[in-house]
């Protein structure tokens, strides 16, 4: 009894560390499935990649003739309305009464937009890092109603706003007002 | 006996219950009208909601709240912690239902000012937009470099008690991003994998009744009997009719 006894706890103790150890290599379980970037990046993986602004005077949020959907993000609507979001860009605004035959009304430009929200006629979008309340009652003439600067984390310029892997920042490419969701070979950054 | 007989009524009743509360839950993925004045609807994958005369935001960690009482002049009431790697918010009726990488919170907002937290379902690592109504939840989990995990599934909470949500179901799926409900029916898009179309009368059991193919799904709203969808490129417009008719209307990816 006395052995069995004294043989019980050390085995248990060394279970009890074997299994901690084990589990604290791998809190997600997912060491298998994915190699480390550092050492092996994937070949072809979906992650993040920066969308950048060159044109200055996308920095001013007006209503604009509607552009082509080029990285088509998140969508609302609202009425008749649909709006959906260019990452980093601004928001295409189409009409969608006749479902079969939309139109596309305007382009709002709106840098850093990633997210929107529609009360009454005021359109709630965040300009890169600050909330942007936009009167949309004339839709060929949105105007500012308010701003909220700073307040919250939206837009990060060096990292994507999910973990994962993503296209590293080239800081020469211009600013950085935007991720996407991308396909990507061989990431060289992960967060 | 008398033990087998309480373990089936209330079986039974929880059943019932469910039953009842899907069926008379509104048709709306999110409210379409909150307070005064009129709102929209976001898709499941939104960081913005607007719900009793607020806006709530969420970044990657806080939830901020704004009194919208002047529509055009939001005031800030305050931001709180909510977890690590949020990703999605989603409002019904007096409870905000948030997603991360690793957890689904619930808030009250009973004090639409001060949302209080009521519960969180720690689930797998992935990706996880959230819909529900008064008895349920449907979360998406999707695994993936970049959300991270090893399991993909539409998983079924029970929110019946709000202080603690039990996991009910976890339906594999290949690849699931957004989803949105409309009475007794789910719609979860699944990616490059096309939209799967549950019926959820009996709602713990999802039971595929169709799948849409053709376009690269990523998040869904179902304005009554309007469907749309964020696709790869752009949007598609579909039109909900009898019969589970699901009719291609346009695709606007130009």
């Amino acid at each position: 009894m006395n052995i069995d006894q004294r043989l019980k706890k050390p085995l248990w103790l060394a279970f009890s560390l074997l299994a901690i150890a084990a589990s604290s290599c791998d809190p997600f379980g997912t060491k298998q499935r994915e190699p480390q970037p550092s050492n092996d990046p994937p070949a072809e993986v979906d992650g993040w990649a920066p969308v950048y602004n060159n044109d200055p005077g996308a920095s001013a949020i007006k209503a604009v003739d509607p552009k082509l959907i080029e990285n088509g993000g998140k969508i609302y609507i609202k009425g008749d309305t649909l709006y959906q979001l260019e990452a980093g860009k601004g928001i295409h605004v189409i009409l969608v009464k006749q479902p079969a035959n939309p139109q596309k009304l305007k382009f709002i430009n709106v840098l850093g937009a990633q997210e929107m929200a529609i009360k009454d006629n005021i359109l709630y979008t965040n300009n890169l890092n600050d909330l942007v309340v936009l009167d949309i009652s004339n839709i060929n003439d949105v105007k500012v109603a308010d701003r909220i600067t700073s307040v919250f984390h939206m837009v990060d310029g060096n990292q994507p706003p999910g973990s994962g892997y993503y296209e590293c920042v080239e800081a020469s490419k211009g600013q950085v007002v935007g991720w996407e969701t991308k396909t990507l070979k061989y990431p060289k950054c992960r967060k | 006996m008398k033990k087998l007989i309480t373990i089936l009524s209330v079986i039974t009743v929880f059943f019932s219950a469910c039953d009842k509360d899907s069926s008379t839950s509104a048709n709306k993925t999110t409210g379409a009208t909150s307070g005064s004045g009129t709102t929209g609807q976001g898709g499941s994958l939104a960081r913005f909601t607007i719900a009793n005369d607020y806006l709530y935001v969420v970044d990657d960690q806080k939830l901020y709240t704004y009194s919208l009482a002047t529509s055009a002049n939001p005031q800030l009431k305050g931001n709180i912690n909510v977890g690590f790697n949020v990703e999605t918010i989603y409002s019904f009726k007096d409870k905000l239902f948030i997603g991360s990488s690793s957890a689904m919170y619930i808030y009250s907002l009973a004090d639409p000012a001060h949302p209080a937290k009521l519960a969180q379902a720690t689930h797998v690592r992935a990706c996880d937009p959230v819909v529900a109504n008064d008895s349920l939840a449907y979360v998406t989990v999707r695994s993936s470099s970049r959300c991270g995990g090893n399991m993909s599934a539409l998983i079924v909470y029970d929110v019946k008690y709000i202080l603690q949500p039990i996991q009910r179901n976890a339906v594999p799926m290949t690849s699931p991003w957004g989803l949105g409900m409309k009475g007794n029916r789910l719609y979860v898009c699944n990616g490059e994998n096309g939209m799967n179309i549950y019926d959820i009368t009996d709602p713990i059991y999802p039971k595929l009744l169709k799948q849409l193919a053709g376009e690269t799904f990523y998040d869904v709203i179902i304005a009554d009997d309007l469907m749309v969808c964020m696709i790869q490129g752009g949007t598609a417009l579909y039109t909900l009719g009898a019969n589970d008719d699901v009719n291609l209307m346009a695709k606007i990816t130009n």
